[in-house]
């Protein structure tokens, strides 16, 4: 069987690739840094697993996803290599190129994106290219499959044979340093290949430099490249030995570059500098970016999602707890299963189930703003903000992830270069209210606040956003050293997604939500409900009288100051910890709505709208759910960090719902 | 006189001529890219209120932030 590595540049197509010849679904978008964590798949044609690896320039990592890779390509085995290289970007792709022929594992080489090329007037001759490489290229488009059916032989071909030996030659004096070095290392290992662990060396790639510390005397190696590079500064005139490197690849790569590419018009952006030229326009871009929010939030709720969900609210309380009463009384159930069904699984799970259109109109917007190359854009209206507080743009891309779930948005902070920037980001993107905290806001705005549901949702959106910029600045003035921030963030062309595209990455995302009803809302339902039927005095008591009051009341006084000191709030939030949507179930049981009402209609007889509004902000902060803390706990490898943010999140909730309630009161609202 | 890319005028072609002054995790990064010494940049545009600008370097787009393109110097 044979196990192929796929290594390239960010945002060549990698994923894209390994989603057709795998038959998987992961993650694909238009930025530099989707991939962040290594994925396994089987091949479809042969017998065989794919490895889908997050992007890298070069074998000497910066960022954290950039080290996955590294960390796999250089300890892990396989039995090749599949270099994606962008055609459109042919000369910075091939600089990894080089490097991993020099690594002498058997590669082939995917040419992707030749659509872009071609439109762009960059003419190919591939058969020269193969050639002066020495490597199968095999051109394709991974976005539309062209070219890839071909691949999976090719590789089990390319796994069979030996790497074929390719040597640049870097100039006698460095020459010399190689050898010297090689003669250093110990000939019975598992090292990756000498003339490579030699190069890198020179390069000064830190995993190697401790690699080799592990067979060779530290200061000797070090006195070696010292030795090498004031002889090649003297020889050459280069600033550096890693200069020098880089420069005897860079001449090597323009000559064949020379020999196989032809231009034949001047490219041109004309799409992409037309959007370009408004997103981040001088006075537009910060107002078209909320604009842009504002409309997504706008659809999401009074245009298609609310009434799309009043719809499936009126199914589930009409004709199918109709249809689920009936088949229980043909049944002859019991009183008990009876009440277990109607009361709590039926409101428990349908009350979240009705946020469905919602959730995917979400999820299919953010779609659309990953794969469109809008992403890097925001990244970089937003730097100039973010550097104020200590971060960089690129933190607002795990910020807007986050908006679907937390989850995959701290991952996505992998790709942040600084440590201390990629921990803060880390630490608050569970600030940004996810798709499940949606359902709660779905809840309460189409009870209380019909009229402008759009605009109260953004507003705490909004809230969630200033809290987390707020607190980035505390934690980066007075919690980590400073450390300068950088940025730097590709700005790739805008390409119109594709609409299998985008319903796939939706219903990726959105699965999970589904998924969630069905498992853990459904367990959630009957316990909650089974705690609120039974008490300390036995079943079927009063749902004052249960255990849920009783656990719920625990906290009720605690919450009173912020406008909604009930039991019920307090089991609610405390379910909360669990999964967020979980708080909508447990509200609708315990509301339950008589026969004459929607799921709705019953929370509105109990808020007052001032209630509401600090009881969501409160939602919106208070601790995370149990899967993201786990993810933070992972990241950021710690469990001090961990509590810590479930301490800050809990401070911040109180004190944001206590301005909200009591402010609004001395306001007049009640 | 040397010139940071912040002295050309947006649309303008230059070449970089120096990058050592770049903080050290930017110029990695920066040659990543491929730009280095001798590479082709122009500035597409700036951002308002300080804020970065978009660059073009051997056919692809990238953000800096304005202060860090200042240390960039290039001759035109
Ligand atoms: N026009 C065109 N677009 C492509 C092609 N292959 C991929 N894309 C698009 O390029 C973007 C990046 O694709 P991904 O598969 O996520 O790239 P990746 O290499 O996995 O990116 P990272 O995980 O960030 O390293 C997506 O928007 C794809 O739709 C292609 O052959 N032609
Ligand atoms: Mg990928």
């Amino acid at each position: 069987m044979i196990q192929v590595a796929l290594a390239g540049n960010p945002n060549t197509g990698k994923t894209s690739l390994f989603n057709n010849l795998t038959g998987s679904y992961e993650y694909v978008g238009n930025w530099a840094g989707v991939t962040v964590e290594k994925k396994v798949g089987t091949l479809k044609q042969v017998p065989g697993l794919l490895i889908d690896l997050p992007g890298i320039y070069s074998l000497n990592p910066v960022s954290r996803d950039e080290g996955v890779a590294t960390q796999y390509l250089l300890s892990e085995k396989f039995s090749a290599i599949l270099n994606i290289v962008d055609a459109s970007q042919l000369e910075r792709n091939l600089y990894l190129t080089v490097q991993l022929l020099e690594f002498e594992k058997p590669l082939l080489i995917g040419l992707n994106m030749i659509d872009v090329a071609r439109n762009r007037g960059i003419q190919i001759d591939y058969e020269q290219l193969s050639a002066l490489l020495g490597v199968p290229i095999q051109p394709i488009v991974a976005r539309t499959g062209d070219g890839c059916s071909r691949l999976p032989l090719m590789l089990q071909q390319s796994s069979e044979q030996s790497a074929v030996l390719f040597r640049l030659d870097y100039g006698s004096i460095l020459e010399q340093g190689i050898n010297r070095l090689t003669e250093l290392l110990p000939t019975h290992t598992n090292l990756p290949s000498k003339r490579w662990i030699a190069l890198q060396f020179f390069e000064e790639n830190p995993i190697v430099t401790d690699l080799l510390s592990g067979f060779v005397n530290r200061e000797q190696l070090l006195d070696l490249r010292q030795e090498t590079e004031r002889l090649v500064q003297e020889k050459t005139g280069a600033r550096s030995l890693h200069q020098y490197i880089r420069q005897v690849r860079g001449s090597f790569i323009s000559d064949i570059v020379k020999r196989s590419v032809r231009v034949t018009k001047q490219a041109t952006y004309t799409m992409t500098e037309q959007v370009d030229r408004i997103v981040t326009n001088k006075f537009l871009g910060i107002p078209v970016f909320l604009l842009f929010m504002f409309l997504v939030f706008q659809f999401t709720f009074d245009w298609a999602g609310t009434p799309l969900s009043d719809l499936l609210d009126a199914f589930f309380t009409g004709p199918l707890a109709g249809f689920f009463e009936q088949m229980l009384t043909l049944a002859g159930t019991s009183g008990f299963i009876e009440a277990l069904i109607l009361e709590g699984i039926l409101p428990g799970v349908g009350g979240v189930l009705v946020f469905v259109p919602q959730i995917f109109i979400l999820f299919l917007i953010i779609s659309f703003i990953e794969d469109s190359g809008y992403m890097a854009r925001v990244a970089m209206v937003m730097d100039r903000m973010m550097e104020g507080v200590g971060l960089n743009g690129k933190a607002f891309i795990p910020m807007i992830i986050g908006f679907g779930c937390n989850v995959p948005g701290i991952m996505a902070a992998r790709t942040i270069e600084q440590p201390k920037e990629r921990l803060i980001t880390t630490l608050l993107t569970p600030l940004m209210s996810c798709s499940a905290r949606l359902t709660v806001y779905s809840l309460f705005a189409g009870a209380l606040f019909q009229t402008h549901q759009a605009l109260v949702v953004l507003s705490l959106y909004v809230i969630g956003i200033v809290v987390a910029l707020l607190l980035a600045h505390l934690f980066s003035t007075y919690l980590f050293k400073q450390e300068s921030s950088i940025f730097l963030v590709e700005l790739p062309p805008y390409r119109l997604p594709q609409w299998k595209t985008l319903l796939r990455s939706t219903w990726e995302k959105g699965k999970g939500f589904i998924k969630k009803a069905g498992t853990f809302i459904f367990g959630g339902s009957v316990v909650i409900w089974l705690l609120g039927y039974t008490g300390p005095s036995g079943l079927h008591v009063d749902i004052n009288n249960s255990f849920l009051a009783a656990i719920g009341g625990l906290i009720a006084p605690w919450l009173t100051p912020l406008g909604f000191g009930t039991w019920q709030a307090g089991a609610a939030l405390l379910t909360g910890f669990f999964a967020k949507e979980v708080v909508v179930t447990t509200m609708n049981i315990l509301y339950a709505p008589s026969a004459a009402e929607t799921l709705q209609g019953a929370v509105a007889n109990v808020y007052t709208p001032l209630q509401a509004y600090s009881f969501m902000a409160f939602l919106l902060l208070y601790v995370p759910c149990f899967a993201t803390l786990a993810t933070i706990r992972k990241e950021a490898a710690s469990a001090r960090w961990t509590w810590f943010t479930v301490g800050y999140a809990l401070f911040i909730a109180y004190l944001v719902a206590l301005v909200i309630y009591q402010g609004g009161r001395l306001m007049g609202f009640e | 006189m040397k010139k940071s890319l912040l002295d050309i005028p947006p649309g303008m072609k230059a070449y970089v001529s120096d990058i050592t002054s770049v903080s050290a995790v930017l110029r990695r990064r920066l040659i990543d890219l491929g730009i280095m010494e001798g590479a082709e940049i122009s500035i597409k545009r700036k951002l308002p209120f300080g804020g970065p600008l978009a660059v073009e370097a051997n056919g692809q787009w990238i953000g800096i932030r304005r202060w860090e393109a200042g240390k960039i110097e290039v001759e035109v």
